[in-house]
């Protein structure tokens, strides 16, 4: 595996989806055309099923399922997204069934939240920005309003989950 | 912390944790703090489940990230196809068009100059009417070129050529500042209203074309049309102001037409 391919990997579990998100945009259209002729998909059905499968393949490298950049990338998000359909259930290789559903809880817990708090919260726990540059993205006065409410919303989001 | 246990209640500890994991106890503050997680077993409990839910949290927040992204990506790529679909439509038809348009054409400029003969103002009395005056800007030739480089623009340019202002209005809509020019979308934003019969609107767009460079060749094209949307809008004297400021700049392509309609007096207030 070439070096730049390892590094990949690296970069989308510290959360630079860059890659993702070109490889849509390069193989949009070739997924659809592939997922029409084997299993009869309309485009917009086959391109909701690659954005699925992308996700799968960035919790799998985000939580450490996945480890090494397959060598035919390829060939490995054609193979999960026919897996996919072939089970029928939302996620492929699951984790384990309790972890699983307290992620998923929280996920669903998240999405409760207003747009400011999942905004903010993004930005500190994901991007990983200092208060000071997420007052600024947010337009809060200070990094002091800042920190509080990105603690409002981290209590918010605790007490929709208990 | 195992994820089949019960996860602790973190509210008690919450303060401290959050201060804990974002590094904002002071030195002192955060070295008594380890030393009680170390000692209190329901704290480092608390500890572990909080370090899980900011863990989930980073998971949750990349991924929906990630599933929005994917989400206006597929979006944008659904436009632009669809533009580019309609880009093609229009290449055919203009093909089309090109085999019979110029028989078509012909018969066409014949019926218009029989029927401009038949309806034209008598001499004796000057039209009144803007329109006899206006001479239309047409707007920069749609080339494929064009379409395939700016499909919007393009698509939105050959509405307005072929009369759809509605239409075209909408799909200047979608035309990124960016790529075009912000002066350029008020030009032609201004110039599609007017044609339309919204004199007053088109005024507002076409006032701020040339708001930071007056001189410009599309400011003294917009202050032509700007003047025909008062009139439009049956605002004589602004109208007035306007042809004449127009009439009297030599650089102005307009120069003619607006000389034109002040000499024709109908602008000037009758008593």
């Amino acid at each position: 595996m070439s070096a730049p391919l390892a590094e990949t990997l690296t970069q989308l579990r510290v959360g630079n989806q860059k890659f993702l998100v070109d490889f849509y945009q390069r193989s949009r259209h070739l997924f659809a055309r592939w997922a029409q002729r084997q299993f009869k998909l309309e485009a917009p059905q086959a391109h909701a099923l690659l954005q699925d499968t992308l996700l799968d393949f960035y919790d799998q490298v985000a939580d450490g399922r996945l480890t090494l950049l397959p060598a035919d990338l390829r060939a490995h998000v054609y193979g999960m997204a026919q897996q996919r359909l072939d089970a029928q259930v939302p996620a492929n290789v699951p984790l384990p069934a309790a972890e699983a559903s307290r992620r998923q809880r929280l996920l669903t817990q998240f999405n409760q939240l207003g747009a400011d708090c999942q905004q903010v919260l993004t930005y500190f726990y994901f991007r990983g920005y200092h208060f000071e540059k997420m007052g600024g993205k947010m337009g809060f006065p200070n990094a002091t309003v800042a920190r509080l409410q990105k603690s409002t919303c981290l209590r918010k989001l605790y007490e929709l989950l208990k | 912390m195992s994820s089949s246990t019960p996860s602790p209640d973190l509210r008690p500890y919450f303060d401290d944790l959050e201060r804990f994991a974002d590094g904002q106890m002071a030195p002192a503050e955060q070295e008594a703090f380890e030393l009680r997680l170390e000692q209190d077993e329901a704290m480092a409990d608390g500890y572990a489940a909080y370090e899980q839910l900011t863990a989930d949290l980073r998971w949750a927040a990349g991924h929906n990230t990630l599933r929005l992204r994917l989400q206006a990506l597929d979006e944008r790529m659904n436009q632009r196809g669809d533009a580019l679909a309609r880009t093609e439509q229009l290449v055919k038809r203009r093909r089309r068009w090109a085999t019979w348009g110029t028989v078509g054409g012909l018969l066409l400029v014949l019926a218009t100059a029989v029927a401009f003969y038949l309806v034209r103002p008598g001499r004796a009395r000057p039209a009144r009417n803007w329109e006899a005056y206006y001479q239309p800007d047409p707007g920069p030739a749609v080339t494929t070129g064009l379409l395939h480089s700016r499909p919007l623009l393009g698509e939105a340019l050959d509405q307005y050529q072929a009369g759809h202002y509605p239409a075209a209005l909408h799909s200047l809509g979608r035309v990124s500042a960016a790529s075009v020019g912000a002066d350029t979308l008020l030009y032609l934003r201004g110039l599609i209203l007017l044609r339309q019969g919204q004199g007053d609107a088109a005024q507002l767009y076409l006032r701020r074309v040339g708001d930071e460079d007056s001189t410009s060749e599309l400011a003294r094209r917009a202050r032509y049309h700007l003047g025909m949307a008062h009139w439009q809008a049956k605002e004589p004297i602004e109208a007035l102001a306007e042809l004449r400021a127009v009439a009297a700049d030599a650089q102005n392509p307009y120069q003619a037409s607006a000389r034109k309609a002040v000499a024709a007096g109908v602008l000037v207030p009758k008593d």
